[in-house]
C-alpha cells in the first residue's frame, strides 16, 4: 500500500516538475513573467509531493530513504530543489528556474527509471552513519547543482542586452558570481562532511576508514576540484566567467562520482 | 641563501599546490579507471600495446602505492607546511588589526550617518561596542569574526594531519585475520593474544535475507592468561587490548572425516578452501572447494545455491597426492569420497566467521585532523571578519564606515541599509 501511495506522489511530484520547466521555459522564450510565477508555484507543489512521497517511503520501510540508486537519485533531486526554492524565495530572482527546473526534472526522471523496490539493509547499511553521510551527500550536491545552474544563467547573461527583459529577472553579474561562490562554498563544506562522516562509517564497518574505492577516490576528485576553484577565486581573484565554466565542471564530476561511478566502476559503494 | 629562501618559497606557494592538486586528480582517475592490484601480466593483456606499457611502467595498476604517488602526498604535504609557517604571522598581524580604533580604516566626511549609533551596531551585528577618543572626537568601534581570518589555515593544517595520520596509519598499522568455528582458538598474529570464538549467529530475515552477523569472542592475553570477552556485529567492533575487531564476512566449513573400515583416521573442520592432510597415508589430502547449502542449478546448468539455510548441501572437493590432482566431484546427500580403503565425508555444515583484527594509534590524529578541517571550512566560510566604526561629528550625528574580509559589498549594502545618507530623516 505505502508503495502505491508513494508511486502516485513521486509521478505528481515529477509532473509538477515537468510543467515547472515547460513554463520556465515559455517564459525565457515568450518573454512574459506570468509563466515563471506559475512555474515557481508549480515547483514548490512539485517538491511538497516530492517531500510527501518520501515521507510515504521512509514510514514503509521503517527507516529514511537513502540506500540504494532510486532512494539517493530521488534524495538528490530533492535536494536540488530545496536549495533552489531556497534561493528563489530569498533572492526573488526568477530566471534561475530556468535553469535550475531541468536539472532537477532529469535526476528525477533518472530516480524514475531505477528500481522503487524496498529491499531490506543489509547488515552493512544498518547504521546512523548512513543517514548523516547520505543525508550531508543530498545536500552538498543539491548546492552544487544550483551552483551550476547559477553559472549557466551568468553564462547566459553575459549574451544578454542590459535592459532586456530576461535581464531584468535575474540580478547582475557580480551578484550572480558570489551567489554561484556562496552554494559552491556550502556545497564544499558538507561534501568535506560527506567523505568525513563516509570515513567514519566504513571505519566502523569495514575496518578502515579509507581504501581507494572508486567512490571514495572520485568524492576526493570532486572535493579536490572544487578546492582547486576556491583557491582560484580567494588567492587569485577568479571571477566571471571561468569562475562560472569551473563551477560547471566540478557539478559534471558531481554527476559522475553519483551516477556515472556507480554505472561503470565497480566497487564497494555498488549498492549505492 | 637567496636561492634556498626562492625554492622554500615556491614550495609553499599556491602555483605549486595547483600544480600538485592537478597531479592528484590525474593519479586518482587513473586508479579509479584502472583495476588496481592486478598483476603486471594481466595489466599487459587487458591493456594490449603502449597504453600496456605506459599503465605497468608507471606503475598505474597499483598507483596510490607507487613511489611518485607518495612522493607527491609528501610534497603536498610540504606544501601545506610551509604555507601555513609563512601565512601565521601575517594572519596574526591581520587579526589584530580588526577593531583596533586607529588603525581600521578611516571614516570620510560624506560616510552615512545617523543619530542612533547602537541600533545600527545591533542591526550590522555587532554585540560588543568600544568608545574612545580619537583626534578629539568620539569614536564608536567594533569588530567580530575576527578569528575568521583563521579558516583558510586552520583549513590546511587539518588537511596536514589527515594526510599524516592517514600515511602514518597506512606504514605503521598492524592488521590481521583470524576465521573460524564456535569452538575453535587461533592466535593472532605475532601479537601475543588469542581469539576464541564462542559463538557466531547469522540472523536470517523472514525472505532469508541477512539481518546481522554476530560473534562472540574472548580475546587472551596468552603471556598473562588475562581474558577479555565480547560481542561484535557488522558496523559495531570491538576493542580489547588496544586491539579493535570487527565483524569482516563470513562463509561456509564443514568437518571433513577420513575413516578405514570403522578407524577413524583424522576430523577436522574445514572452511572453504582450506585442506585437510592425512599422515596415513601420508601425502593424500583433501581440498573443500567450495560450498553449497541449498544446491540448485541455474538456467545454464551452472551451481548455485537456492537460498542461505543448508537444507540441501553440497560440496565441492578437490583431492590430492602430494601435488598431483586425483579428482574433484561434488558431493550430495550422504555421498563420500573413497580412495582404495579410505572414506571422505562432509559433514555437520555451519557458518565461519572472519573477524578482522587491526591497531592503528593514528586514527585518533586524523580523525582530529578531519575535525579541525571543518571547522577551517566553517571559520572561512561563515565567519567574515568585520569591523564597523563611526565618529561623532559636530552636527551631534555619527558618520560610520566598515569593511569586511569577505563579501564587501554586501556588507557596504547592508550597511547603506542600516544607516540613512541623511540622519534628519531618521525616526
Amino acid at each position: 500500500m505505502y508503495l502505491d501511495i508513494e508511486n502516485a506522489l513521486f509521478t505528481c511530484a515529477m509532473g509538477l516538475y515537468l510543467v515547472s520547466t515547460v513554463l520556465y521555459f515559455v517564459f525565457f522564450a515568450l518573454k512574459k513573467e506570468k509563466p515563471a510565477t506559475v512555474a515557481g508555484w508549480t515547483m514548490t507543489a512539485g517538491f511538497l509531493f516530492h517531500t510527501a512521497a518520501l515521507a510515504v517511503r521512509s514510514i514503509g520501510a521503517g527507516r529514511l530513504p537513502l540506500t540504494n540508486q532510486y532512494e539517493f537519485a530521488t534524495g538528490f533531486a530533492w535536494g536540488i530543489c530545496l536549495c533552489f526554492l531556497v534561493f528563489l524565495y530569498k533572492y526573488k530572482f526568477k530566471g534561475l528556474g530556468v535553469f535550475a527546473a531541468p536539472i532537477v526534472f532529469l535526476v528525477i526522471g533518472y530516480a524514475a527509471m531505477q528500481s522503487r523496490e524496498v529491499r531490506a539493509l543489509m547488515p552493512a547499511l544498518r547504521s546512523n552513519w548512513l543517514s548523516i553521510h547520505v543525508s550531508a551527500a543530498i545536500l552538498s550536491y543539491g548546492a552544487f547543482g544550483v551552483a551550476c545552474a547559477i553559472s549557466l544563467m551568468y553564462l547566459v547573461r553575459g549574451r544578454m542586452a542590459e535592459g532586456s527583459f530576461f535581464a531584468g529577472h535575474v540580478p547582475q553579474r557580480d551578484r550572480l558570481d558570489l551567489l554561484s561562490y556562496r552554494a559552491i562554498s556550502f556545497g564544499f563544506l558538507f561534501l568535506t562532511f560527506v567523505i568525513v562522516s563516509g570515513a567514519i562509517w566504513a571505519e566502523r564497518a569495514w575496518g578502515s576508514y579509507w581504501s581507494w574505492d572508486p567512490k571514495e577516490t572520485w568524492s576526493l576528485i570532486t572535493w579536490i576540484i572544487y578546492a582547486i576553484y576556491l583557491h582560484l577565486r580567494l588567492s587569485r581573484g577568479m571571477r566571471g566567467r571561468s569562475a562560472a565554466l569551473f563551477a560547471v565542471i566540478g557539478f559534471v564530476c558531481v554527476l559522475f562520482t553519483y551516477a556515472g561511478v556507480n554505472t561503470f566502476i565497480p566497487g564497494i559503494h555498488s549498492y549505492a | 641563501m637567496k636561492l634556498l629562501k626562492k625554492i622554500a618559497r615556491f614550495l609553499g606557494s599556491m602555483r605549486f599546490a595547483l600544480i600538485l592538486l592537478l597531479l592528484v586528480v590525474a593519479a586518482c582517475t587513473a586508479g579509479s579507471l584502472i583495476p588496481q592490484g592486478e598483476t603486471e601480466a594481466a595489466l599487459l593483456a587487458r591493456y594490449p600495446g603502449a597504453f600496456g606499457k605506459v599503465v605497468t611502467t608507471l606503475g598505474l595498476g597499483n598507483v596510490f602505492f607507487t613511489p611518485w604517488f607518495l612522493v607527491l602526498t609528501g610534497l603536498l604535504c610540504l606544501n601545506l607546511l610551509l604555507c601555513n609557517l609563512v601565512r601565521f604571522p601575517k594572519l596574526r598581524k591581520k587579526m589584530r588589526r580588526y577593531g583596533v580604533p586607529d588603525k581600521t580604516i578611516a571614516v570620510p566626511e560624506d560616510a552615512p550617518a545617523t543619530r542612533e549609533p547602537e541600533r545600527v551596531f545591533a542591526q550590522m551585528g555587532f554585540r560588543k561596542v568600544e568608545t574612545t577618543m580619537l583626534g578629539g572626537r568620539r569614536v564608536m568601534f567594533a569588530a567580530k569574526h575576527r578569528c575568521g581570518v583563521w579558516g583558510a589555515w586552520l583549513t590546511h593544517l587539518g588537511m596536514l594531519i589527515v594526510i599524516l595520520g592517514f600515511g602514518l596509519g597506512q606504514l605503521l598499522q598492524q592488521e590481521y585475520t583470524v576465521y573460524g568455528v564456535p569452538g575453535q582458538t587461533k592466535q593472532i598474529g605475532d601479537t601475543g593474544y588469542a581469539l576464541t570464538i564462542d559463538a557466531f549467529e547469522v540472523a536470517l530475515r523472514e525472505d532469508d535475507t541477512v539481518e546481522q552477523y554476530t560473534a562472540q569472542l574472548t580475546v587472551t592475553d596468552t603471556a598473562t592468561g588475562e581474558t577479555q570477552a565480547g560481542t561484535v556485529c557488522v558496523n559495531e567492533p570491538m576493542q580489547r587490548f588496544g586491539l579493535k575487531f570487527y565483524q569482516n564476512s563470513t562463509g561456509w566449513a564443514a568437518t571433513a572425516e577420513a575413516t578405514r573400515g570403522d578407524k577413524l583416521l583424522k576430523r577436522e573442520t574445514l572452511c572453504a578452501g582450506e585442506y585437510m592432510t592425512l599422515e596415513d597415508p601420508a601425502g593424500l589430502s583433501v581440498l573443500l572447494r567450495a560450498f553449497y547449502p541449498d544446491y540448485a542449478e541455474d538456467a545454464t546448468g551452472k551451481p548455485m545455491t537456492a537460498s542461505g539455510k543448508a537444507t540441501n548441501p553440497a560440496y565441492v572437493y578437490m583431492l590430492y597426492y602430494g601435488e598431483h590432482l586425483l579428482g574433484m566431484n561434488l558431493l550430495q546427500g550422504g555421498d563420500a569420497i573413497t580412495v582404495d580403503d579410505i572414506t571422505i565425508r562432509f559433514t555437520d555444515p555451519k557458518p565461519y566467521t572472519l573477524i578482522q583484527i587491526k591497531r592503528d594509534a593514528f586514527v585518533p590524529l586524523t580523525a582530529a585532523g578531519a575535525a579541525v578541517l571543518i571547522i577551517g571550512l566553517l571559520f572561512a566560510f561563515y565567519l567574515y571578519p568585520a569591523e564597523l566604526r563611526c565618529t561623532e561629528t559636530e552636527e551631534g550625528v555619527w558618520r560610520f564606515a566598515g569593511r569586511s574580509a569577505k563579501a564587501d559589498a554586501v556588507f557596504q549594502e547592508r550597511l547603506t541599509e542600516a544607516v540613512p545618507r541623511d540622519p534628519g530623516k531618521e525616526g
